[in-house]
C-alpha cells in the first residue's frame, strides 16, 4: 500500500517536473538538437533543397572533398592563425585591464563603464565604424601619416586585411573577459598579498606567484571561450569583405566558407560537412586545453 | 522557472495560432486562384473574382525618389485591379541569399525582382513559373528589346519580363578635361590610356585624382574578356577566363593601374563605388550606368560632366548590360493575380510610369521612343550601348566563377601577382568547385 503510494507520488512528481520542462525541451529540441542532427544527416548527403528537393546518400564524399578544396584549407589556416594571434593577446589585454581596474583608482566606476562599452555595442555596428576608421583616407591612416608612417589600404590589401579584423576583434572582446578576471581578482584574499609582502615579495613577484595562479580557472574559461569565439568568426569578416572573403581569400574564415557554400552555392550537404568538421576541430582543441590546464586540479 | 515556462508555452500557443491562421488564409486564396486559372479566358475571368487577394512583391531598396515612383506605379495597378492588393517588401541586404532561403522554406514572395545574373540558376532549379501561357497578344512581347527578354529564357520558355535595364557608359568630368587640354572624349582604349595619364594628379607620391576609376570585378570586366575573343565560361559551365584570348583585354585594365598608375579603384580613395569616386572628383573618367545619373544629380549638383559611349577595345564596340526582371514564384498560390501585377508593371502603361523620371530605362522600344531617352543628353550614350552590349549573365555556375575571379583579379590589380598566374589559379579553383558540386 505504502509502496504503491510512494510510486504514485514519485510518478506524479516526475510527470509534473517533465511538464514544466516540456516547453524548454521543445524549444531546445526544435532549435538546438534537431538542427544538429539534421546537419549531421545532411553532411552525408548531396542535397538539393531549392525547387526539386532531393537527398542522395554519398557517404563520406563530402568529407573527402574537403581534402581537395583549396579554399577550405585557406579558411582553416586563416581561422587558426586568427585564434593563435587573438586569443593570447585578448587574454593578456583583459588581465591588464582587470588589474588596472582592481587597483585603487579614482573614478573607478567611470573607467569600468568606458572599458566595458565595446562589449555592449553590436559587432555589426562596430565593424561599420572600424571600416570607416580603416578606410584608405580614414582615421587610422591619417594618424599614421601624422606621425610620419605610411598608411595601408587596410581593407583592400590581402597582406593586412585579416590583421585589421584581428585588431578590431581584440579591442572588442577583451572587455568582456576583463569582467571575468575582475571577479576572479576580487576573490583573492588580501591576506595572501599581505603575507607575501611580509616575506619581502615585490609587486611583480606577487603578480606572478599569487595573482596569476589564483586566476587560473578564469584564464581557462577565457582561453576556451576565446578559441570557440575566434573559430566561429563570421560577422566581422563578412561585413569587411562584403561576403566574399577577399581580397585573395585573406579574410575567408571557416564560418564564412560554410555560409558561402550553404547560401550562395546552395550546397547544403557540403556546407554541413564543413560545419561538422569545424565542430570537431573546436572540440579537439578544447579537450587539449583541458588536459593542459588540469595538471593542477581545477574546481 | 515556472513563470518562464508559462511564457514560453503561451508564446508557442500564439505562434501556433498564427501559423494555422496563415495556413487557412493560403488555402482560401488557393482555391480562388485555381478557379480563375482554368484555360483560356483568364483576362475576363480575373476581374470577376470579387474576393480580394493580397500578393507580395519583393525587391531591393532604392533611393527614396525611386521608391516613390514604384509606389505610384503600384497605386495605379491597384486602381486598375481593385481586388488585388500588393504588399511590397524591401529586402535590404544580400537579396539573393534571402530570396533563395525563403523559396526553400516555402515562404517566397509571389512576385520578385531577379537579376539576369542569377536567372539561369533559378530557372534550372525549377522554382520559377513559366509565363508563356499567361501572355496575351495585347502584352506585345515583340516590343521588348530582344536581348533583355532572352536573358530570362531557357529552351525558348520565358520565365520573366525585364522591368528595366542599363548599360555602362563613360562618364567624364568636363572641367578636368578642359584643364588637361582634352577636347573630345576618348573613342579607343589607346586614347583612354593616354588621356588617363594626362588626367591623373599627384601630390608627391600620393595620387589625389585618378584619370580613370575602375571596378576590378567580373560584372564590369566581362566585355573586356570578350574584346579579344575570350569567354567567361564554356557550354558546360566551366570557367574559361584564363584562355589566351581572354587575357589581353584584362591586361589592358591591369596595366593602367600598375604600369601607367593612371587608374584606381574606389576603395583606394575611400569611395564606396565608381559614382561616388567620380562625384568626389577623385576620378575624371568612370564607366557607370544609368543609376549614377540621379545619384550625381542629388549628391553632387555642381559637378560638370557628360557621358559618351565606351571606347572601343581592339577595334570593337563593347559594354556591359544589366537587366532585372519580374518573375513569378512557382509555388505562389495566387498566380493569376501575380501575372496581373507582372503584366501591368512590364506593360506599356506601368513601364511608362516606372521609367518616366529616368531612374531606370525602359526595356520596351515603344516606351523608350515615347519618353525620348535615346535623344537624352546624358542617357543617349547608355541607350546606344544596348544594341552591342554584353548582358551580365552566363551559365548557372556564374556565382562560383565570379567569386573566384573577383578574389584573384583584385590581387593582380593590386600588383601582387601576374595576371596569367592569378587567372589560371582562379580558373582551376572555380572548375574544381564546379566539378565537386556536380
Amino acid at each position: 500500500m505504502t509502496q504503491v503510494s510512494t510510486f504514485k507520488k514519485k510518478l506524479r512528481n516526475n510527470v509534473t517536473a517533465y511538464l514544466f520542462l516540456l516547453p524548454t525541451i521543445l524549444v531546445l529540441g526544435t532549435f538546438l538538437f534537431l538542427p544538429v542532427f539534421y546537419s549531421l544527416y545532411l553532411s552525408g548527403h548531396k542535397v538539393n533543397l531549392l525547387g526539386d528537393v532531393s537527398y542522395k546518400w554519398v557517404g563520406f564524399n563530402n568529407f573527402t572533398r574537403m581534402a581537395g578544396d583549396e579554399r577550405a584549407w585557406i579558411a582553416l589556416k586563416n581561422t587558426a592563425s586568427f585564434a593563435l594571434f587573438v586569443v593570447p593577446l585578448q587574454t593578456a589585454f583583459a588581465i591588464l585591464l582587470a588589474v588596472i581596474l582592481n587597483a585603487k583608482l579614482r573614478f573607478k566606476n567611470f573607467f569600468r563603464i568606458v572599458f566595458f562599452m565595446p562589449t555592449v555595442t553590436s559587432s555589426a555596428v562596430l565593424s561599420l565604424i572600424f571600416m570607416w576608421i580603416y578606410n584608405s583616407n580614414g582615421l587610422l591612416n591619417r594618424v599614421l601619416e601624422f606621425v610620419g608612417l605610411h598608411g595601408f589600404n587596410w581593407l583592400g590589401d590581402p597582406a593586412v586585411a585579416l590583421k585589421a579584423i584581428m585588431l578590431m576583434n581584440i579591442w572588442s572582446t577583451a572587455p568582456f573577459f576583463m569582467v571575468v578576471f575582475l571577479a576572479a581578482l576580487q576573490d583573492i584574499p588580501d591576506a595572501l598579498y599581505e603575507s607575501a609582502m611580509l616575506d619581502g615579495a615585490g609587486g611583480f613577484r606577487r603578480f606572478i606567484s599569487i595573482t596569476l595562479p589564483m586566476i587560473k580557472p578564469a584564464t581557462f574559461f577565457t582561453v576556451v571561450m576565446g578559441i570557440i569565439g575566434t573559430f566561429q568568426l563570421f560577422d566581422q569578416s563578412y561585413i569587411f569583405s562584403a561576403g566574399s572573403g577577399g581580397p585573395n581569400n585573406s579574410t575567408l574564415t571557416v564560418a564564412l566558407l560554410i555560409y558561402q557554400y550553404a547560401f550562395k552555392n546552395l550546397d547544403f550537404g557540403y556546407a554541413s560537412a564543413l560545419a561538422v568538421m569545424l565542430a570537431a576541430v573546436i572540440m579537439i582543441v578544447t579537450l587539449i586545453q583541458r588536459k593542459l590546464f588540469s595538471e593542477e586540479k581545477l574546481n | 522557472m515556472r513563470k518562464s515556462g508559462l511564457i514560453i508555452l503561451s508564446l508557442m500557443l500564439v505562434t501556433g495560432l498564427m501559423l494555422t491562421a496563415c495556413g487557412g488564409n493560403k488555402t482560401n486564396s488557393n482555391t480562388g486562384a485555381a478557379a480563375t486559372n482554368n484555360g483560356t479566358n483568364k483576362e475576363t475571368a480575373a476581374p470577376t473574382t470579387d474576393e480580394p487577394v493580397t500578393i507580395t512583391l519583393a525587391g531591393w531598396g532604392a533611393s527614396p525618389e525611386e521608391q516613390d515612383l514604384l509606389n505610384q506605379t503600384l497605386k495605379e495597378f491597384e486602381t486598375k485591379y481593385p481586388n488585388v492588393k500588393v504588399n511590397y517588401e524591401v529586402i535590404a541586404d544580400q537579396y539573393m541569399d534571402v530570396i533563395k532561403t525563403r523559396l526553400i522554406g516555402g515562404e517566397g514572395p509571389d512576385v520578385f525582382y531577379l537579376d539576369a545574373f542569377e536567372a539561369p540558376g533559378l530557372i534550372e532549379a525549377n522554382v520559377l513559373e513559366p509565363l508563356d501561357s499567361y501572355v496575351t497578344p495585347e502584352f506585345d512581347v515583340a516590343d521588348f528589346e530582344q536581348p533583355m527578354v532572352d536573358a530570362f529564357k531557357k529552351d525558348n520558355v520565358s520565365y520573366g519580363f525585364p522591368k528595366d535595364f542599363s548599360t555602362l557608359a563613360m562618364f567624364y568630368n568636363k572641367k578636368d578635361f578642359s584643364e588637361a587640354g582634352i577636347t573630345t572624349p576618348p573613342t579607343t582604349w589607346d586614347e583612354l590610356k593616354a588621356d588617363a595619364i594626362k588626367l591623373t594628379k599627384k601630390e608627391g607620391d600620393k595620387v589625389t585624382r585618378y584619370g580613370f576609376g575602375v571596378a576590378p570585378e567580373l560584372a564590369r570586366q566581362m566585355f573586356m574578356i570578350q574584346a579579344f575573343g575570350g569567354k567567361v565560361s564554356d557550354e558546360e559551365g566551366k570557367a574559361t577566363f584564363a584562355s589566351a584570348e581572354a587575357l589581353p583585354g584584362l591586361q589592358l585594365v591591369v596595366d593602367m593601374h600598375n604600369v601607367d598608375k593612371s587608374s584606381g579603384e574606389p576603395k583606394e580613395v575611400g569611395a564606396g563605388w565608381g559614382g561616388e569616386m567620380f562625384g568626389q572628383g577623385k576620378a575624371s573618367i568612370v564607366f557607370e550606368g544609368n543609376w549614377a545619373i540621379p545619384f550625381l544629380e542629388s549628391n553632387y549638383k555642381e559637378l560638370d560632366y557628360a557621358t559618351a559611349e565606351l571606347p572601343t577595345v581592339n577595334g570593337t564596340k563593347g559594354t556591359m548590360a544589366f537587366t532585372v526582371a519580374y518573375v513569378m514564384n512557382k509555388q505562389s498560390k495566387k498566380k493569376e493575380a501575380a501575372w496581373q501585377l507582372i503584366s501591368f508593371l512590364t506593360g506599356k502603361d506601368g513601364m511608362k510610369t516606372w521609367t518616366s523620371k529616368g531612374f531606370a530605362l525602359p526595356t520596351r522600344k515603344s516606351v523608350a521612343q515615347e519618353l525620348g531617352y535615346d535623344k537624352d543628353e546624358l542617357r543617349g550614350a547608355i541607350v546606344a550601348g544596348a544594341s552591342y552590349a554584353t548582358p551580365w549573365q552566363a551559365a548557372s555556375t556564374l556565382p562560383t566563377i565570379t567569386n573566384n575571379f573577383n578574389n584573384q583579379f583584385v590581387d593582380t590589380f593590386m600588383g601582387n601577382s601576374k595576371l596569367e598566374d592569378a587567372m589560371k589559379k582562379a580558373e582551376d579553383v572555380a572548375n574544381k568547385e564546379i566539378e565537386a558540386a556536380k
